[in-house]
């Protein structure tokens, strides 16, 4: 491990996902509410709303509540903290299969990933979230009357040219946090294994770099903002961005400065014990970068997904010379890439084995049904999965709250706390688990593992 | 996705690739590439109205 005197801290991360949806089928009415809801109602997790909004579809469309709850406009699933009505967080439920959750974002369904330590990890719960969504979506397709059905898309876009994708979270020091300017960007979501990947993974470097304090401010942008729209919309990387020390560098020649960079910060150790598998991060980084100069197109196409759509659309416009980049049916190609419907265009080419494959399937399954055990991410899955649903009275990123009966006549209300992002693993407490008492014992036997780890946690009787 | 100047993609034979898989399995992956994407793309504008699909499509964007 590298002896940098400034605070570190392992990289673990987590990223939502933000799904395009709508329905088929009901022309002239925005559906993005209906479908985003229908979706929501076919995954299962906690806490359970104690006024439910939704109802299957029975046979006319009306009677598909798809609105909040009529009383007063709101319901107890509002937002997973008390408080009023959010249109931006409703509904949110906790997964007990693998500790992240799922949420409605206005019209949209959003996934939120269970945090993870490792960009392998991250990419492969990327995918495993993917899936549920995707069973979701064929669920609630299965009860909708003929000439109807809910696209899903892995992208979301407003219609009017703004795009949204996903948001990367990644554990800082606050030291670090103060030193980078406070933004929330979204990040385009990706399906190809290598972008999953290097998203994350090349961040996860960034970030160590920026806390070991290793930032070289020869390589910072003399206008970021102004350089990262310029360098999105050139698909032939030769634009240039001025830098604030003078001078000006490609996308591509930028990159290659900061993995020199990093590459040094390796060999002093610098990520060792805070970012896992570094050195095949920094490889793949490499190899990417090397192809993008060398125009190895073909070589990408299978492992970035702009490259892959690219082409695909240039080679259907050399088939049909009418389409042009501004017909619909090129435009509905470029959303149906990221389908979750089995017609979408990355599915054909990951089945077709054109799709580079670098995460493994069993990894991608495990995400489906398990937790990452490296994370607080384990203790939540464990605990929704132990406790009795009704006892779940609130959920989140770093608490749980109960009602427990399992006692007396009065009912107690405990609280596990979870500060740490990195804390209360599988390693730690998974022997609590296998313990034969109830669901008090078991928290009074977190409570006092926590205690000794110095996390205080919370117990009241409720009368 | 929007400029179009750059029609200078190399061909399957001519663009590098795997470095250690010649010029047959840069074929038969170009091959498996254009097929697999061809039928696909055929599927997705034959049983969709893409201005249709499109209309549709119109979400709040998100936070």
């Amino acid at each position: 491990m590298s002896e940098l005197s400034a605070p570190r801290l392992p990289k673990l991360t987590g990223g939502d996902i933000e799904l395009g949806n709508f329905m088929l089928g009901l022309p002239g009415i925005d559906t993005g509410a209906l479908a985003s809801r229908a979706l929501l109602a076919e995954i299962d997790g906690l806490p359970r709303p104690r006024a439910v909004s939704y109802t299957p579809y029975t046979g006319n469309w009306s009677s598909y509540h798809c609105e909040p709850s009529k009383s007063g406009g709101r319901d107890d699933r509002d937002t997973h903290t008390s408080g009023g009505w959010n249109p931006q967080d409703w509904g949110r439920k906790y997964l007990p299969t693998n500790g992240g959750c799922i949420y409605i974002d206005l019209d949209h369904l959003e996934l939120c990933l269970p945090e993870t330590l490792s960009a392998w990890d991250h990419a492969a719960a990327w995918h495993a979230r993917l899936r549920i969504a995707r069973r979701a979506m064929d669920s609630a397709n299965a009860r909708l009357p003929e000439g109807r059905s809910i696209q899903v898309l892995v992208n979301n876009s407003d219609g009017h040219g703004h795009s949204y994708g996903s948001h990367l979270n990644f554990l800082v020091t606050r030291r670090a946090w103060e030193n980078i300017i406070r933004r929330k960007p979204h990040y385009l979501n990706t399906l190809a294994h290598l972008s999953c990947l290097l998203k994350v993974g090349v961040m996860q470097l960034a970030l160590a770099m920026i806390e070991g304090e290793r930032v070289n401010p020869a390589l910072v942008l003399d206008d970021p903002l102004a350089a990262l729209g310029a360098y999105s919309h050139d698909p032939t990387l030769r634009s240039r961005a001025r830098l604030a020390a003078g001078g000006g560098a490609t996308a591509v020649e930028l990159q290659f400065l900061f993995l020199e960079e990093a590459r040094r910060f390796a060999a002093e150790g610098g990520f060792e014990g805070f970012v896992p598998r570094a050195p095949e991060i920094l490889d793949l980084w490499e190899d990417t970068l090397e192809r993008l100069r060398a125009a190895d197109w073909m070589g990408l196409a299978p492992k970035l997904d702009w490259v892959m759509k690219l082409m695909i659309l240039r080679r259907t416009m050399s088939q049909r010379p009418s389409l042009t980049w501004d017909s619909p049916e090129i435009r509905h190609l470029d959303q149906v890439y990221a389908s979750l419907d089995r017609g979408g265009l990355y599915w054909a080419y990951e089945r077709s084995g054109f799709a580079a494959r670098l995460l493994d399937e069993d990894r991608i399954r495990h995400f489906c049904s398990e937790p990452p055990a490296d994370s607080r991410a384990w203790m939540r899955a464990m605990l929704l999965r132990t406790a009795h649903p009704e006892w779940v009275e609130s959920v989140d990123w770093d608490s749980i709250s109960f009602r427990v009966r399992d006692g007396g006549y009065w009912p107690s209300r405990r609280s596990i706390d979870m500060p740490n992002p990195s804390g209360m693993t599988a390693a730690e407490f998974a022997p609590l688990f296998a313990g034969e008492g109830g669901f008090s014992d078991l928290l009074d036997a977190i409570e006092a593992a926590a205690g000794g780890l110095g996390v205080e946690q919370r117990h009241q009787t409720v009368n | 996705m929007r400029q179009r100047e750059r029609e200078d993609y190399r061909s399957p034979t001519g663009g590098g690739g795997d470095a250690g898989g010649g010029l047959d399995h840069l074929r038969d992956q170009a091959n498996r590439f254009l097929e697999a994407g061809d039928e696909a793309i055929n599927r997705a504008l034959a049983n969709s109205d893409s201005e249709a699909f499109l209309r549709s499509n119109r979400q709040q964007g998100g936070e």
